[in-house]
């Protein structure tokens, strides 16, 4: 956001303690706060491991290694930051339905018809994006509230993605080799191996995000839509198209995902996006906790990367601290319900003291 | 959900008198009506006594918190956290009637302080934490199922008494033929209806929902009236709970999950609008059955389950589009 901010801040740098601009820079540069924060949770299990507190070390191979989960929420929460920031209480919670749906087609295409990969992966985010296509025909052109019409969205493609193979999964061999789409790379020696996905997928992915929220036409126009609508009309900006769009770029992530999701498992699932809570939920969280603002016209990439590798690392360390049964995934659940309610009071409480958020 | 879209919107007319029923509602008996005849000519099992009670007993859960999510609703708010409060419920209640033998009254009213909690945590949290209701009760979501999975502890609760039979789906909850539960959903539904269309603290909350600036300087208390909103949702949570566990036996980890989709799409296709302002608890009421019904209707005719879902979102984008058409020939006007 840097362009569009014409109007300048108040000028409040001059004048103000160190406190008072520790406080400001923690509230309204996300980023920062996010970082501090990370250092803060490694270092914590860092000292509850050396304590003898942890049932396995909390290294740097299993920091590695949790990056695998980290690549699906954080794309979902870049999918959730360019329909949320579009405005109008943009939301789109049918994102875990697309990834089941689209991870069927790929399943069908790799599995059953014995594509090829390249056009299978090519199909498969193509079907990502015409389900996104859906939602943003229905929210831009037809004007249905964004969070009824993924609600609806949400039961047909969860519906159609269970019905097309009669809730089975497909792990035909073709299927099951994908796997190695998702395998651990060696890196050089200090740094541990690392799940191949984060190469391939999420980082081309998140610098492409960037490239279309901070450096085109496109995002300046979504930013100002999302900020106030009308203004945007009046300044010549076709506000249907963009939500639409963005909608459309919230599937074709999804899409992505489904690529993903079906190499993880190795296999196909017709629940792989919706079981439990789904895949909305936690993408949504992890998008208002990297500072996107469920108001819409704010948010950053960074941000949201940010907030989706704390929200990983917090999640591996407490698989370690409370080893019994689920109780590691209980404490998760806590954490992310804990973390989504604090982020977004402090979303308000920098908009309400600031007046901007970053 | 924006201040803009009440803006934009067009002026709100004042009528000669309000209409007992809305036009939507019209059309949602006729759905209803519609299937149910079709479903009665195509299947030889639809119109027998155990499946209407079989259909009543499983929509009025749905309806229960329908009830108070119609409230939340009107009140541009929206409740998603429902599910876990209804898995906390149905925990503590199955635990405190099974381990220390509580009466089927005194079990009721624990389902209903516990859920009247839950729900305070979610209204206070909305109406003084200025964080947007969908964003809130996320959270809780979360919070609400740590805490239900923190009580279950390693298992789940088995051999729970039959103490809620008399609102369960066996042969004790019955009067007259038709589920107690039903009664209850009827009795709670039609309270509602009257005071959401007749008191004056009712009205409020359409004001709030409506545009809560002009409300609160019209003299409307509109924190209290949302607080007031997600307690009676509470409230009515703590009542699907104990309807849900009913004649007893086993309660597992996973229950309540989905309960808040379906209670959405029940109040959505009833015609309430989820920019607020606008809906009644006789829609949801209607909107419950539909939901139920299509369930029905898909396993009696041996498709697929999933299918059901197909058609609820179906229904949801036809009920939402036919009111934003007519919304728009409204403000054309």
């Amino acid at each position: 956001m840097t362009e569009l901010e014409t109007v300048p801040a108040p000028e409040r740098t001059r004048g103000e303690g160190l406190a008072a601009r520790v406080l400001r820079i923690g509230l309204t540069e996300r980023v920062v706060l996010l970082a501090v924060l990370l250092v803060v949770v490694v270092v914590w299990f860092r000292v509850l491991g050396a304590g003898g507190y942890l049932v396995a070390p909390y290294d740097l191979r299993y920091l590695g290694n949790a990056l695998e989960s980290m690549v699906p929420f954080a794309l979902l929460a870049v999918a959730e930051l360019f329909v949320i920031v579009s405005g109008r209480g943009g939301i789109d919670l049918s994102v875990g339905a697309i990834v089941s749906l689209a991870g069927m087609a790929f399943g069908f295409m790799v599995g059953v018809w014995g594509w090829p990969l390249l056009p299978s992966i090519l199909g498969c985010i193509v079907v990502g994006a015409l389900l996104g296509a859906v939602n943003g025909a229905l929210v831009a052109y037809v004007r249905f509230p964004a969070l009824i019409a993924t609600l609806a969205t949400y039961y047909a493609y969860s519906s159609l993605a269970l019905i097309s193979n009669a809730n089975a999964p497909i792990s035909t061999p073709p299927v099951v080799a994908l796997h190695s789409l998702t395998r651990n790379v060696d890196l050089p020696a200090p740094l541990p191996p690392v799940p191949l996905h984060v190469f391939t997928i999420l980082l081309p992915c998140a610098v492409l995000a960037w490239v279309v929220m901070s450096r085109s036409t496109y995002g300046r126009s979504l930013y100002a839509v999302g900020t106030n609508d009308i203004a945007a009309a009046y300044a010549t900006q076709s506000v249907a198209r963009t939500r639409f769009t963005a909608f459309v770029l919230s599937g074709l992530l999804s899409g992505v995902v489904a690529v993903v999701t079906v190499g993880q498992f190795a296999s196909a699932r017709p629940d792989a996006g919706i079981v439990g809570n789904g895949m909305a939920l936690p993408a949504i969280t992890v998008a208002v906790l990297g500072g996107v603002a469920i108001q819409g016209g704010i948010g950053r990439v960074g941000g949201v990367l940010v907030a989706a590798l704390l929200v990983t690392w917090l999640n591996a360390g407490m698989l370690l601290a409370f080893p019994e049964g689920a109780e590691g995934s209980r404490y998760q659940l806590l954490a992310l319900g804990l973390v989504l309610v604090l982020s977004a009071l402090l979303n308000t409480i920098a908009l309400r003291r600031y007046g901007r958020l970053s | 959900m924006s201040v803009m879209t009440t803006a934009a919107g067009a002026p709100a007319q004042r009528r000669p008198r309000v209409r007992a029923i809305e036009g939507q509602e019209i059309a949602l008996i006729g759905v209803v009506g519609l299937l149910w005849v079709v479903l009665s000519l195509a299947t030889d099992t639809f119109l027998t006594t155990g499946n209407l009670q079989n259909i009543l007993f499983t929509v009025a859960p749905i309806a229960l918190v329908g009830i108070g999510m119609t409230a939340v609703i009107v009140t541009a708010g929206i409740d998603v956290s429902v599910g876990s409060q209804a898995a906390v419920v149905m925990v503590v209640v199955a635990l405190t009637v099974r381990d220390s033998g509580l009466p089927f009254v005194a079990a009721v009213a624990v389902a209903v302080v516990v859920g009247l909690v839950l729900g305070a945590v979610n209204g206070l949290l909305v109406a003084y934490g200025g964080i947007h209701p969908i964003i809130v009760t996320f959270g809780t979501l979360n919070i609400y199922r740590f805490v239900a999975l923190q009580i279950f502890g390693t298992e789940q609760v088995a051999g729970v008494p039959a103490t809620l039979a008399p609102i369960g789906g066996g042969m004790e909850g019955r009067l007259l033929g038709v589920p107690t539960a039903w009664w209850l959903t009827l009795v709670l539904a039609a309270g509602m209806w009257c005071y959401m269309r007749y008191w004056a603290t009712g009205r409020h909350l359409y004001a709030v929902g409506g545009d809560a600036f002009a409300a609160r300087l019209a003299g409307v208390r509109v924190r209290r009236r949302q607080i007031s909103a997600y307690v009676l949702t509470g409230a009515c949570v703590g009542l699907a709970a104990c309807v849900l566990i009913g004649s007893g036996g086993l309660v597992q980890q996973n229950v309540g999950t989905g309960l808040e989709l379906r209670v959405i799409a029940a109040v959505v296709i009833g015609g309430t609008s989820i920019i607020g302002g606008r809906g009644t608890v006789l829609g949801t009421l209607l909107g419950a059955l539909l939901v139920g019904t299509v369930s029905s209707a898909v396993t009696l005719l041996s498709w697929p389950s999933e299918l059901a879902q197909l058609f609820i979102g179906l229904f949801i984008l036809v009920a939402v589009g036919v009111d934003l058409l007519r919304e728009r020939r409204r403000s054309a006007r």
